[in-house]
């Protein structure tokens, strides 16, 4: 089950995301449950299988600012990359180490739900 | 105006619009103690909201990356409706280079992704509600909402943080004004009178901007226009009759345009506006002229205004108005009989000497002094009538003039009594008269209160009679005891068969209403022959005696 600790224990600012749910612990909780069942996680995906750029900038830019809500800082970091990286290139193909910073993404978001 | 705005602890409503929801459940969260919360998930349900909910919505939060319309769709269709782009805008953002695409469309600030701490959102959305209710506020009043020309105030204050002209170039203001407005009101309507009112603002607006100009309706119909020097006053007042005409082409409306050309910084601003409004007072009633410029003499004699307004209280207390008395004559029987006195007041100032009545009667008419010289004459009238009661025992009424002021005071007919009073002579010696055009101005007050100081024992003597706008419906509703017939009437009794004929008409009319007709202003035998032939009852004027003082007047005594 999601706790405050075991979010402080795999990274989460939770100080931070508390702090901007007016320190409602049981709501921030909510929060980052809808975060980790957003459904631009799997928009991410299918776009960078499919190779959108258009449609991977969206997901992540919209990611970042959810993921970045409810701190959850081993999330939003690569995925705050991903999409100033994808920024601006949205008509050229994704570039490899956005490949690899949407992996890192999956991964700890893979973490995340398994707390 | 926006009263809503005015009331600055009311719950106000933000629409969050937002289409993720982690973002929009954490804003509800932090603004729903403060605000009332409306959601839309997109731009098209944001416009849907807004237009549900006319002038609820203080403050929209939105999103710019969305699905089926963006933050910055919804920007631009907000920008081009009138209601909505009232509505301000803070944008949520993670992206910077969003931010003055946004400003320009009319967004007023942004809360970044992932956001501040909750205080800092909750003082960043006070704030703008604060300013644009603030902004609403002075846009409210620095307009004049039936016009759209600025307030007074507003004018005024932003002449004062005007720039000077360029390279010495003059400016001049002008006042315009409507001759005799509440007549206008009256008699075609209130609706007519707005859109006239409207006309002239449009004339003003559009030469304001052939130029440079700024304007305001200063008051209910007056406007000010400050602009570029121009010699060419009698087209702007073409133009502004011909937006006139345009209205109504037989109202009988005219303009008036008082001009002062060459303002300086020398001297603030509402100066040079009350100089132009006094040119323009010159030409009250006169239909010959539209136009006209303020100058030097005007100038003194608002400076000998200034000083006889002055200089009133002490001349009341100095004794220096002196009560003179012009007789009344009933003419009804073989020889002249004194039928009775007209109080008349004359100043004599120790500096400025003899000052007619028509220099100071009128200025005091307008500023309320009136009343205290009124006030002064009764006392005097009611005292002399006891003298002569107690001196010669004779009892002559004499007449005193009630200015259309005095009926502003509830206690008139109390203070009246008491005058009577104190000098113990009958109320009915004590004649009142009053001006027509008192009657005219405030019709229904005017009956109640003459009627009650007629129920006092009080007669009343309508004065001028035809010299102002009364109806034949509202004469014979008057409570009056005489009808005093202006003396313009009887200078035209020995040239014209119609002059004649008119005052016939005016005596039947009292005759009509059961009252005696005095005839004033007749001065030579040839008029006096005339009045006694036409049937008139009463006459005052020079062919008997012309105003004098008390003492004067006593040998005429042995008339009565």
């Amino acid at each position: 089950m999601l706790t405050l600790d075991a979010l402080r224990a795999y990274g989460a600012n939770v100080d931070d995301g508390l702090a901007r749910c007016i320190n409602n612990g049981d709501f921030y909780l909510r929060m980052v449950n809808m975060v980790l069942a957003d459904k631009n996680f799997d928009k991410l995906k299918a776009a960078m299988d499919a190779g959108d750029t258009p449609a991977a900038f969206e997901a992540a830019h919209a990611l970042k600012g959810a993921v970045g809500n409810v701190s959850l800082t081993p999330v939003f970091e690569p995925v705050c990359k991903l999409s100033d990286m994808l920024k601006g290139h949205t008509d050229q193909p994704i570039p490899s180490q956005c490949r690899l910073l949407a992996e890192e993404v999956f991964d700890q978001l893979e973490k995340a739900r398994n707390l | 105006m926006n009263t809503d705005a005015l009331i600055r602890n009311k719950r106000h409503t933000v629409l969050i619009v937002e289409d993720e929801a982690v973002n929009r459940e954490l804003l509800s969260l932090i603004l729903r103690d403060t605000y009332d919360v409306l959601i839309a998930r997109d731009g098209v349900e944001a416009l849907e909201t807004l237009r549900a909910h006319p002038g609820r919505i203080a403050m929209v939060l939105l999103d710019i990356l969305m699905p089926r319309m963006d933050g910055i769709e919804f920007l631009k269709r907000r920008a081009m409706d009138e209601a909505l782009c009232r509505v301000p805008v803070i944008v949520l953002t993670s992206d910077r280079d969003a931010e003055l695409q946004t400003l320009k469309l009319g967004a007023l600030d942004f809360i970044a992704k992932p956001f501040d701490m909750p205080q800092i959102i909750l003082a960043r959305i006070q704030r703008i509600i604060e300013f644009v209710e603030d902004r609403q506020i002075i846009q409210d009043i620095e307009r004049d909402e039936l016009t759209g020309l600025y307030t007074r105030g507003f004018f005024f204050e932003y002449c004062r943080r005007l720039p000077a002209p360029k390279d010495g170039a003059k400016r001049d203001v002008i006042a315009v004004d409507v001759d005799h407005f509440r007549l206008v009101n009256e008699v075609y309507g209130k609706g007519f009178a707005d859109g006239l009112l409207c006309a002239v603002a449009d004339g003003l607006y559009e030469v304001a901007h052939e130029g440079f100009g700024i304007g305001c309706r200063a008051d209910v119909d007056l406007f000010y226009l400050l602009l570029d020097h121009r010699e060419d006053y009698e087209a702007v007042y073409a133009g502004l009759m011909a937006r006139v005409h345009a209205l109504n082409r037989q109202a009988n409306v005219r303009l008036r345009i008082g001009v002062y050309t060459g303002v300086e910084d020398a001297r603030p601003l509402d100066w040079y506006c009350v100089a132009a409004k006094a040119a323009c007072d010159t030409i009250r009633g006169n239909y010959t002229r539209g136009v006209v410029l303020y100058d030097d003499s005007l100038h003194e004699k608002e400076l000998y205004n200034e000083r006889l307004i002055a200089d009133m209280e002490s001349a009341i207390a100095d004794r220096q108005f002196a009560v003179y008395y012009q007789p009344k004559y009933d003419i009804r029987g073989e020889k002249p009989k004194l039928y009775a006195a007209e109080a008349l007041v004359r100043w004599i100032h120790p500096e400025l000497g003899f000052i007619s009545p028509g220099a100071f009667i009128p200025l005091f008419e307008e500023n309320g002094l009136i009343a205290k010289l009124d006030d002064y004459v009764w006392r005097q009238a009611a005292a002399q009538i006891r003298d002569w009661k107690d001196r010669l025992g004779v009892s002559l009424p004499v007449s005193v003039n009630l200015s259309r002021m005095d009926f502003y005071d509830p206690l008139l007919k109390d203070r009246l009594l008491a005058i009577v009073a104190e000098n113990g002579i009958p109320v009915e010696n004590l004649i009142l008269e009053v001006t027509e055009s008192a009657y005219s101005q405030n019709m229904d007050q005017m009956l109640k209160t003459v009627g009650e100081l007629r129920q006092a024992g009080f007669h009343i003597e309508m004065d001028d009679f035809g010299s102002g706008y009364s109806s034949l419906n509202m004469l014979c509703l008057m409570p009056i005891d005489a009808l005093k017939i202006d003396m313009k009437f009887v200078r035209n009794v020995a040239t014209s068969a119609t002059g004649y004929r008119m005052v016939e008409l005016v005596i039947e009319m009292a005759r009509a209403l059961g009252v005696p007709a005095i005839v004033e202003g007749v001065e030579d035998e040839e008029q006096y022959r005339r009045m006694k032939q036409v049937g008139c009852d009463i006459i005052q004027g020079y062919y008997f005696s012309r105003p004098v003082d008390a003492a004067s007047f006593e040998p005429m005594l042995k008339d009565i």
